[in-house]
């Protein structure tokens, strides 16, 4: 699996540091009920049973989400190119406001940013939101962009191990990693699969920024926030159909197999472990689990390849709860959620998880 | 590969077995269920968890309830085991003129 390599990242060396998490939702918000009433109309005139559509949302365990448009602007919108400029517009707003937040909790300026790392896989814009950000954020002309499409709710611990990576070859310099997701604009409103239903029941809209700072910064620029101790990328052979885009016409129609925690609940477990092993770790050492949210088959698949009672996945089923899947931004809000909390203290280890599209895991071991 | 029409003649030229021939067609033709030709090759009786996923078994529900006009209730949706029972629930709800 590799997880061996991984082990050879020198212990000597001084890891990269969660600096800060910033967050921002869009005004934009509606209860699940409402969300319900407004796609029920839709779902009448494709299906008999309306009513069965209805309860499979209300089975979601999300109550509210936040939208990047009101809610009676998404009839009007006319196809992919109008939501893709939709994405660009309120992307921009939404990412400035998350690294803005970001920045000011871990007490940098833009100009003291060197690498901005950008996940989403919403929509698309060249130049890339990164590079329209920099122009908003008045970020240094310097600074090193990464764009990173595909990954899905995979990419929000994905860039943060990028991320990590790219700050131990330059351990004095400060990287942010920006997830924006739009999750509501991606709707196919002519697609009445059960795949599409379910995701449509699931995911939000949200933006979370990341601040890391490179280990051999000095060490009153250091905070308290976790170290990026290592990291381990898992892709599961011949699973590219579980989990994924279909690129259509009217956008990204979702591919979504009810396989997704069967795949979980065969290999998380057994890969979770490895990945520990190889750093002379075991689950029980780990004091503090961030997951991505997922949805509630996810949540169990994770909690039950894990041997985890669910208090341990508490933060992950009250985000779900509270705004939806945010795809990759998902993670990293409950990552922000538990720095907020206070409850990690010096020494305590932590282990950041998320799957996606590949299908693929992401494994981020953090220490306090 | 076994056909629809196999499945309605092993089981008789009955009302369900012309309504367990519409909901395979339905499967593969309109849904196109990965497992929908082995389900059928299993016979009307074989639990169709089988060869279906949750998502696709939900799927199927949904279009046979669009095909037929009839509204399943959360116990008659779990009920369905088999294409044998979703054949005889539809047979038992839809109005006669919506049957094969």
């Amino acid at each position: 699996m590799g997880f061996a390599a991984e082990a050879a990242v020198p212990s000597t060396s001084p890891h990269p540091e969660v600096l800060s998490v910033g967050r921002a939702l869009p005004p934009n918000a509606a209860d699940q009920e409402t969300l319900i009433a407004a796609l029920s109309a839709h779902w009448g005139a494709a299906h008999y049973n309306a009513g069965r559509l209805a309860e499979l949302h209300r089975a979601t365990g999300v109550a509210r989400r936040h939208l990047a448009l009101p809610l009676d602007a998404y009839p009007r919108l006319d196809g992919f190119g109008e939501a893709n400029a939709a994405y660009a517009r309120v992307g921009a707003e939404l990412g400035e406001a998350a690294v803005r937040d970001a920045l000011e909790r871990a007490g940098l300026a833009p100009a003291d940013v060197g690498h901005l790392f950008y996940v989403t896989v919403t929509g698309v814009a060249t130049p890339s939101l990164d590079a329209r950000l920099v122009n908003r954020l008045a970020l240094p002309r310097s600074v090193k962009r990464t764009p990173i499409f595909g990954l899905g709710c995979l990419a929000g611990a994905a860039g943060l191990a990028r991320a990590s990576d790219a700050l131990r070859a330059f351990p004095d310099e400060v990287a942010v990693l920006l997830s924006v997701e739009l999750c509501s604009l991606t709707l196919q409103r002519d697609d009445t699969s059960m795949a599409n239903v379910i995701a449509t029941g699931l995911f939000g809209d949200g933006a979370a920024a990341v601040v890391l700072g490179g280990g051999a910064r000095p060490a009153a620029a250091r905070r308290r926030g976790p170290e990026v101790v290592a990291t381990a990328s898992v892709l599961y052979p011949d699973t590219e159909w579980v989990m994924g885009w279909e690129v259509v016409d009217g956008g990204f129609k979702v591919l979504l197999s009810s396989k997704v925690p069967d795949v979980i609940a065969a290999n998380l477990g057994a890969d979770v472990d490895r990945f520990l092993a190889a750093h002379g770790l075991d689950r029980g050492r780990i004091r503090h689990w961030v997951a991505h949210t997922g949805g509630p088959k996810v949540l169990e698949a994770v909690g039950g390849a894990l041997g985890l009672p669910r208090a341990a996945l508490e933060r992950s089923w009250r985000s779900l709860h509270d705004i939806g899947n945010l795809s990759s931004a998902s993670v990293l809000f409950v990552l922000g959620d538990l720095l907020a909390s206070g409850e990690a203290r010096p020494g305590d280890l932590g282990l950041l998880a998320a799957m996606g599209p590949g299908f693929a895991a992401e494994l981020v071991l953090l220490r306090w | 590969m076994v056909s629809a029409r196999d499945v309605g003649q092993a089981a008789g030229d009955d009302a369900e077995g012309r309504v367990a021939q519409e909901i395979v067609r339905i499967a593969r033709d309109e849904l196109r269920l990965d497992g929908a030709s082995a389900a059928l090759a299993d016979g009307r009786d074989a639990p169709l968890a089988d060869r279906l996923d949750s998502l696709a078994r939900l799927s199927l529900v949904v279009a046979v309830e669009d095909r037929f006009r009839i509204a399943l209730d959360d116990e008659g949706a779990l009920a369905v085991r088999t294409l044998g029972d979703l054949a005889r629930l539809v047979v038992a709800r839809a109005a006669p003129e919506l049957l094969p």
